[in-house]
Formats: structure tokens, C-alpha cells, sequence
């Protein structure tokens, strides 16, 4: 594993601060690797510190009662966690995950549905050893984790555990290594920007 | 030991004469120590003065309504007087833990919010997201005053640019545009501030 979110990607899920969809993505590899979730960690003091620090406000004049007499009301079950994907990382093993699609037969896709959050866009993409993937670029703050398998584009070499942070001028075209098929989980914001006739194959089939 | 008792209580005291300004980490410790054994209602209104003007202060400055910030800093008290049997001194400050109950119900209120509205529902709540287990983690008063100083050396702009880091969701564009300055200059901030802070914690690393 080589590629791990910025701090201050790991500063903002710490802070409660990442919208869903990426929220989503950096906590899949946060639970592959220890070394981010320390560092998390290390964040959460931050905003402990920053919460002391706040200067504090006023309140209404009954917040305290009010407080008083929710004491005893029974607390909300924590929710039973059940598995339904034991190949994948949490949280994307508890989450249903729906039919692969065919854009060829060596490149799969699905889109993903978070059940707290119906506006985040989030895909799964797989593809054959060697695959070529069509030449892209993104924008905004995107997110891809590694699950299975390793590809390489014009940057670098990704393995099974990285996370990947695309920024919004980065274009690039990613190919599978050979050997193994590779999976990827990744967090898209508005459409994604796809050149290239596979790109143009893919783009209504994805609805992207 | 009973010697010992009696000097925190009067510290305590005194502490309460003087407004919470003077609240240390053993206060807060204590405090939670009483609502976890004794249910005592005095401790949690202790806990409650110092904590919930604060979070409903953080929640605010990440653009919550004053009524929504109050609602969420109500929750995170009842939440405190819940779990404070859970609340373990070995892993974080009683801050840092207050903290984390706010921002997953800030995280929460979010997605109730977003079930309401589309009448969704919730197939399977996701965990929290960085997970209850600790690795040989101790964060102690020495690593939380470790944070304190690296807070402190930081430059007023960096200091600005993590905080904008964590009390909103704003992505780095929107947050300079409302600060007027080149969205390279926020980067770049943020970027310096944390590296400074990574110096100061590198044993966190």
C-alpha cells in the first residue's frame, strides 16, 4: 500500500467534514490501514482541542432542564450490523451492492446507493486483466480505493489498499495489470469528463 | 488519599467560583469518573456547562442554525450521560471524546435529515466510520497538550484554514471564495498547516 488520503482528507473525516460519497470511499481504506486510522485518530485530538477552544455561546435558559428530562429516555439500538459482501472492507460489506452491468464483457460497473444518502455518487468499476480503461478526467474532489487487483496510468502504480485522490485538472487513462482483474470503488462528483469511443459507449449506458 | 480528594474537591470549588476558564483535564476526567459511577446529576451539570456551549459553538461556526446547534449539543450531553461508562481516559481526552459524539451526530442529523426528505429507508446504517477498535493508542494529557502547542505555532492564516477544515463540509473552493483569495493560497495553507502539525505529532504519525 502507497497511496494514502492527504491529512487533510483524513483532518476532515476526523472533523465529520467529508460529504457522504467520499466520506464513504476514505473510510473503506481507513479500515485496511492502520497507520491512516492512527492519524485519524490524531485529528479527532485536533478537533478536541479546537472544541475547547471554542468561545461558547449562550443557550436558551431551559437547554439544561430540558437536557435533565431526556436523561432517562431509552436510547436508540445501535443498529445490528450484518454482512452481505465478506469480500470487501467495511463499510462497503454491510451495503447492497445490486447486478454488475456489462459495458463489455472485460469492463464491469454499479453504481452504489448509500440508504442516509440518496445524492451520493458512488461507482464500482471492474475490469479484466490488461483492460484498457478509457481515457478520463475528473472533477472535483474524487476518491478511488483499490479492492482488488493493480493498475497504472501517466502518475503512478496502484495496489489492492490505495486510495487515490483525483484532483478536478487531473486527465488520465488507467490499464490494468496483467494477472489479476481489478476492482475499484470510487466517489464521482458531478459527470464525469470520459474521451474516446469506449468512453462515448460508456458514458449513457452509466448515466454519467 | 482521602488528603487527595478533599484538595481536588476545593480546586473544584474554586473552579466553580472562578467560571470554567480554569477547567482542567482532571476536572473533566473526574466529572465523567461520577456520572459513569454514581449517576450524579451535579457532575453532568458540571460537564454540561463547560461542553454544550462549546459544541453548539462549533456547530454554529460550521453554518448550523443557533435552534439546530442547541438541538445537536442537547443530544451529545444525553449521549454523554449514556455512554460515559464507554468513555475510556487511556484513548482520548474527555474534549476529544465530546468531540467525536458531536460530529457523528452532526453526521447523523444529516442523514435523518436526508431520510426525512426522501422518505428513504435506512436498509442498513454504515458504522461509524473510524471504527471502534485502538491500536496500542494512548492519548494522554501530554499528547493532547502536544496538540495544544502545535495549534498555537501555527500562523493566524493556517490556523483560519484548518479550522475551516473541520468545522464545514465546504470544499476548498468555496472556502476561498468566501475569504476572497486564490483557491492555490488555501491550498497552500492548509497544506503548511499540516505539515506544522505533523511535526509536533510525529509519534502520532
Amino acid at each position: 500500500m502507497t497511496h494514502h488520503p492527504h491529512d487533510d482528507t483524513l483532518a476532515r473525516i476526523a472533523a465529520g467534514a467529508l460529504s457522504a460519497g467520499p466520506r464513504f470511499v476514505v473510510a473503506t481504506h481507513l479500515a485496511g490501514c492502520a497507520a491512516c486510522r492512527k492519524r485519524a485518530r490524531a485529528f479527532e485530538a485536533v478537533g478536541g482541542v479546537l472544541l475547547e477552544e471554542m468561545a461558547p455561546v449562550r443557550l436558551s435558559p431551559d437547554a439544561f432542564a430540558r437536557t435533565l428530562g431526556r436523561l432517562e429516555e431509552p436510547g436508540r439500538e445501535p443498529a445490528r450490523r450484518i454482512v452481505l459482501n465478506p469480500e470487501y472492507p467495511a463499510p462497503l460489506d454491510i451495503l447492497p451492492l445490486g447486478r454488475w452491468r456489462y459495458i463489455t464483457p472485460a469492463l464491469q460497473w454499479r453504481n452504489l446507493k448509500l440508504p442516509h444518502d440518496p445524492g451520493a455518487n458512488l461507482i464500482m468499476i471492474k475490469a479484466a486483466p490488461g483492460q484498457k480503461m478509457p481515457h478520463h478526467g475528473h472533477r472535483g474532489e474524487e476518491y478511488t480505493q483499490v479492492l482488488t487487483g493493480s493498475f497504472s496510468d501517466r502518475f503512478g502504480h496502484y495496489d489492492v489498499g490505495d486510495l487515490i485522490e483525483m484532483d478536478s485538472d487531473i486527465e488520465h487513462q488507467p490499464i490494468v495489470d496483467a494477472g489479476h482483474e481489478c476492482v475499484i470503488l470510487a466517489s464521482v462528483e458531478g459527470r464525469m469528463r470520459l474521451t474516446g469511443w469506449i468512453a462515448h459507449l460508456m458514458q449513457p449506458l452509466m448515466g454519467l | 488519599m482521602a488528603f487527595e480528594l478533599a484538595r481536588r474537591r476545593t480546586f473544584r470549588n474554586n473552579c466553580a467560583i472562578m467560571g470554567d476558564l480554569v477547567t482542567s483535564p482532571d476536572d473533566l476526567r473526574a466529572w465523567i469518573g461520577e456520572v459513569a459511577r454514581d449517576r450524579d446529576r451535579a457532575a453532568f451539570g458540571k460537564l454540561f456547562h463547560y461542553f454544550a456551549p462549546r459544541v453548539a459553538s462549533f456547530l454554529q461556526r460550521g453554518g448550523l442554525t443557533p435552534s439546530e446547534a442547541e438541538e445537536i449539543a442537547q443530544e451529545a450531553m444525553v449521549t454523554v450521560w449514556r455512554k460515559a461508562a464507554l468513555y475510556d481516559p487511556r484513548q482520548a481526552g474527555v474534549g476529544t471524546w465530546v468531540f467525536t459524539i458531536a460530529r457523528n451526530l452532526r453526521t447523523d442529523q444529516a442523514r435523518r435529515a436526508i431520510r426525512s426528505r426522501n422518505g428513504a429507508a435506512a436498509l442498513s446504517d454504515i458504522p461509524p466510520e473510524i471504527g471502534e477498535s485502538v491500536e496500542d493508542f494512548a492519548l494522554t494529557n501530554e499528547r493532547e497538550a502536544r496538540v495544544r502547542k502545535a495549534i498555537s505555532d501555527l500562523s493566524p492564516e493556517q490556523a483560519t484554514a484548518l479550522r475551516m477544515s473541520f468545522y464545514s463540509e465546504k470544499p476548498h473552493a468555496q472556502i476561498a471564495r468566501e475569504l476572497g483569495i486564490p483557491l492555490g493560497t488555501v491550498k497552500s495553507r492548509v497544506r503548511l498547516a499540516m505539515a506544522k502539525l505533523r511535526t509536533h505529532l510525529e509519534s502520532d504519525w
